[in-house]
């Protein structure tokens, strides 16, 4: 189930809602992790089993890892390694067992079947937050959680479920047994959640059909390929920030505070920066818990070069199991050592070129994210700079571009703290504040309003014969 | 206002949209039938075992709760109107306007579509009219588009390679040019068709070709039919749009026609009045998608014979070949396979034989078998 959807927002939510405001202080965990398996099962109910597994190990996993940590070190050792090795080789096995098998097949061209198998959806979130959980245990960082349900609840949460932020135990575990509710709180949530909804439908919804018919197009042009690859930026960006601010949001309704997933990357000086404001739970996750542990910075050069490619190649193949994500992560590690060894100090010294560097060199790096295989990553780079033989403008971009273009700028400044910062500069006088205060609650029912027109205009299905 | 009072009203009001809808949904009686897409509405489906385990009650239900939304066509016309004055686009599901009218860009040209139509068409000729002495002709029916995308604007279909596939691919049909005859209020605004009225010289055009005789259409009653016509793209485009009339014309002499419908073997008439109450009022012509009609008219000018190969465009131009014809057989290739045809018709060495299709068709010929 998409949050973005109607069953969810229309008979999911208000049900949820109902039976968690209904519920005593100490049914509330269950009753979130009741209807999160509801929530999980809604959209693979096989896979809840999976999920269930995991979360009994984890648990099992925890109390033993914290009960031998002193006593008895090795067998301590032993149960996160055991946990770890179960983890990840559920992820291994369904997201990346395809991937191996068919790169198996092409190096050897042995006559091997595919494996065929379906993502469990969330498996790579989940999996990084039990996975966090245990370690975290191990190195004394948190008590083991006794209670089974606060565990099940802390990782089968709905709200950050299947599209992050990556919530570390650590940060909820005490909010997990205390937290509190108020109106402050629930409308802060509200406000975020239908936020991150218009983002997802009003913004990146939009864009992402230029991106779509762009890619069908025939004819593509070196202006469309530019108007495709910014796009597709401004796409990604409001579809996975939207669901984050809808998470957070979501969180914040049920007495929750998760941690920040975005904070206007675009507007970075350096690739460095830009990968302190893009997705952040991720990025702090592979540095805490597989940077570091590598040997982080403090090691030779040549150590920390590897460190650096590892992580960022892992971060790549996190997103998908297929060489574009790989290469992403790759080309990412490469900027990040150019920059760590040679380029940070002189970005900081200017003031508009280092971000149309990140923004270049962030837009590249999404074209290749966002193709379907290697051939078509060179293709739509090489396009981009007319290699291919493509004209430099052509019908379609024209078109697209005026019929695309108000969402566009909507995007562009929206990406930026330009619409924030004013609010907040209109706050800190009494007369724009009062005006504001009043506005607020009617934008927000006009924006539920229109995300809720186009998801129901989504279901629109003509019957077809009576085209012709 | 002060924050924890505004902190309140967001709350009450999320509250009172989110339930307030919610309950709407549940307990509102539900609809069975779509008018404006034209189709049946999605009902709750039923919860088992197997249909929870297969996910298939979970997407049914999806369906449903969008099917069933309370205000769901209020819903689309906002969505309609954001598109429209929030981010200045100019179509909305894929559906532009150009001075109240409607249509569907069907941008770009599909060269595969066009090549199986091709050998759809080659082949019905291959097997009914390469031996023997027929008369055969192929005529292209412009679609809106070739009238209004230029002047809205829109990405432009290249008509004249439509032509050119046709004149080229099916090089011993002799072609039969009417884009000319036609101008953009020979159509419906809100629907794909052509108005019956208005495409006289485009029958007349189409008959002089085919060297009937006394092309020159005899004379009709222009009749108004007492329904509003909403056409396809009302409901497509979701945008509050007026009704439209449909007229059509008639002739005392049509109550000597003889009208058969072979796919449910019965007589109907060449104005189907019921039909027109009905989903689709255009089904008011010759009854709509029929796979097989003959109209025979024991008064017309010649003996001929015309077999016209259709789709729902040849159901109003048809009445204004009754009187030149003796027979006019009507042959809908989408809803009877062209290999069947021959099992069910009859054709007459000297016959007139037209292939009469729209662009639309052209550009989506998967219907065609």
């Amino acid at each position: 189930m998409l949050f973005s959807s109607i069953p969810f927002l229309y008979y999911f939510l208000p049900c949820v809602l109902l039976l968690y405001a209904l519920a005593p202080k100490k049914l509330k965990n269950f009753v979130l992790m009741l209807t999160s398996l509801v929530f999980y099962g809604w959209g693979e109910p096989k896979y809840v089993l999976l999920m269930a597994a995991t979360i009994g190990i984890g648990y099992v996993s925890g109390l033993i890892i914290e009960k031998f940590v002193d006593t008895k070190p090795k067998l301590a050792k032993t149960a996160l390694l055991i946990t770890v090795l179960i983890d990840l080789g559920f992820l291994g096995y369904f997201k990346y067992a395809n991937f191996f098998v068919e790169n198996f097949v092409a190096l050897t061209g042995f006559d091997i079947k595919l494996l065929n198998i379906a993502l469990p959806i969330g498996i790579s979130f989940y999996t990084f937050q039990i996975l966090s959980y245990s370690v975290d245990v191990y190195r004394k960082d948190v008590p083991a959680q006794k209670n089974p349900i606060n565990l099940a609840a802390y990782i089968t949460m709905f709200p950050q479920l299947i599209a992050g932020p990556i919530v570390r135990y650590a940060d909820i575990a005490e909010q997990l047994v205390n937290r509190t509710h108020s109106f402050e709180k629930t409308a802060l949530g509200i406000r975020r959640f239908i936020v991150g909804l218009s983002k997802k439908v009003l913004l990146a919804n939009i864009l992402g059909e230029v991106c779509d018919a762009f890619k069908a197009s025939d004819d593509k042009s070196v202006l469309f390929f530019w108007l495709y690859a910014v796009c597709y930026m401004l796409h990604v960006y409001f579809d996975f920030s939207g669901y984050s601010d809808m998470a957070i949001g979501l969180g914040s309704m049920f007495g929750f505070r998760f941690m920040e997933n975005f904070n206007y990357p675009y507007i970075s000086a350096s690739v460095t920066e830009f990968w302190r404001r893009w997705h952040i739970s991720l990025g702090t996750w592979f540095r805490d818990y597989v940077y570091i542990p590598l040997g982080g910075n403090r090691c030779s050069k040549a150590r920390h070069c590897f460190n650096i490619f590892v992580v960022w190649m892992l971060t790549g193949f996190w997103h998908g199991a297929d060489w574009p994500f790989i290469v992403w992560g790759i080309y990412f590690a490469i900027l990040l050592m150019i920059e760590k060894f040679f380029l940070l100090k002189h970005l900081k010294k200017l003031k508009v070129l280092n971000h149309i560097y990140v923004l270049l060199f962030v837009l590249f790096s999404f074209v290749i994210f966002n193709a379907a295989d290697m051939d078509e990553a060179v293709q739509y780079l090489g396009g981009l700079f007319g290699i291919g033989g493509y004209s430099f403008v052509s019908d379609s971009f024209f078109w697209y571009l005026r019929e695309f273009a108000v969402v566009i700028v909507v995007g562009l400044v929206g990406a930026t703290p330009f619409v924030k910062n004013a609010c907040l500069k209109l706050h800190e006088k009494e007369k724009t504040a009062k005006v504001l205060n009043v506005l607020e609650p009617i934008v927000l029912v006009a924006l539920l309003a229109l995300v809720t027109a186009y998801l129901v205009d989504g279901s629109y299905n003509p019957f077809l014969y009576f085209r012709f | 206002m002060k924050t924890s009072l505004k902190n309140k009203i967001i709350c009450i009001l999320l509250a009172v949209v989110l339930f307030g809808l919610s309950g709407f949904a549940i307990l509102r009686p539900k609809g069975e039938y779509s008018a404006s897409e034209r189709r049946l509405l999605a009902q709750l489906p039923p919860v088992s075992v197997k249909t929870l385990l297969s996910g298939t009650f979970m997407s049914e239900f999806e369906e449903y709760t969008l099917d069933q939304f309370p205000l769901r066509e209020n819903w689309r016309t906002l969505k309609a109107l954001a598109n429209k004055y929030f981010y200045n686009k100019s179509e909305n599901n894929g559906i532009y306007e150009l001075n109240g009218y409607f249509a569907d860009g069907q941008y770009p040209l599909d060269e595969e579509s066009m090549a199986y139509a091709v050998k759809v068409f080659n082949s019905v000729y291959d097997r009914y009219f390469a031996e023997g002495e027929y008369n055969v002709y192929f005529s292209l029916i412009p679609d809106k588009n070739y009238f209004m995308q230029e002047a809205a604007d829109q990405l432009c279909i290249d008509y004249d390679r439509y032509k050119e596939i046709v004149k080229t691919e099916l090089s011993r049909f002799d072609y039969i040019e009417i884009f000319d005859t036609l101008q953009l209020d020979s159509y419906y605004k809100t629907d794909t068709h052509w108005r019956q009225e208005k495409i006289q010289p485009t029958a007349t055009r189409i008959l002089s070709a085919m060297n009937a005789e006394n092309a020159v259409l005899q004379s009709y009653e222009i009749k108004e039919l007492d329904v509003p016509f909403y056409g396809v793209y009302y409901g497509q485009a979701a945008l509050p749009v007026a009704s439209e009339t449909i007229f059509y014309a008639d002739a005392d002499r049509f109550a000597n026609v003889k009208v058969y419908d072979h796919e449910n073997r019965k007589e109907i008439a060449v104005y189907d009045f019921a039909k027109a109450d009905g989903k689709d009022p255009y089904e008011f012509f010759l009854s709509g998608p029929l796979s097989l009609v003959t109209i025979e008219n024991p008064n017309a000018k010649t003996e001929r014979e015309l077999f016209l190969f259709r789709d729902s465009f040849g159901s109003s131009i048809a009445p204004y070949f009754i009187d030149q014809y003796a027979k006019v057989t009507l042959i809908d290739i989408r809803y009877l396979a062209s290999s069947m045809v021959g099992n069910f018709v009859k054709f007459t060495e000297g016959s007139d034989v037209l292939f009469l299709y729209s662009t639309m068709i052209l550009n989506a010929s998967n219907a065609l078998k």
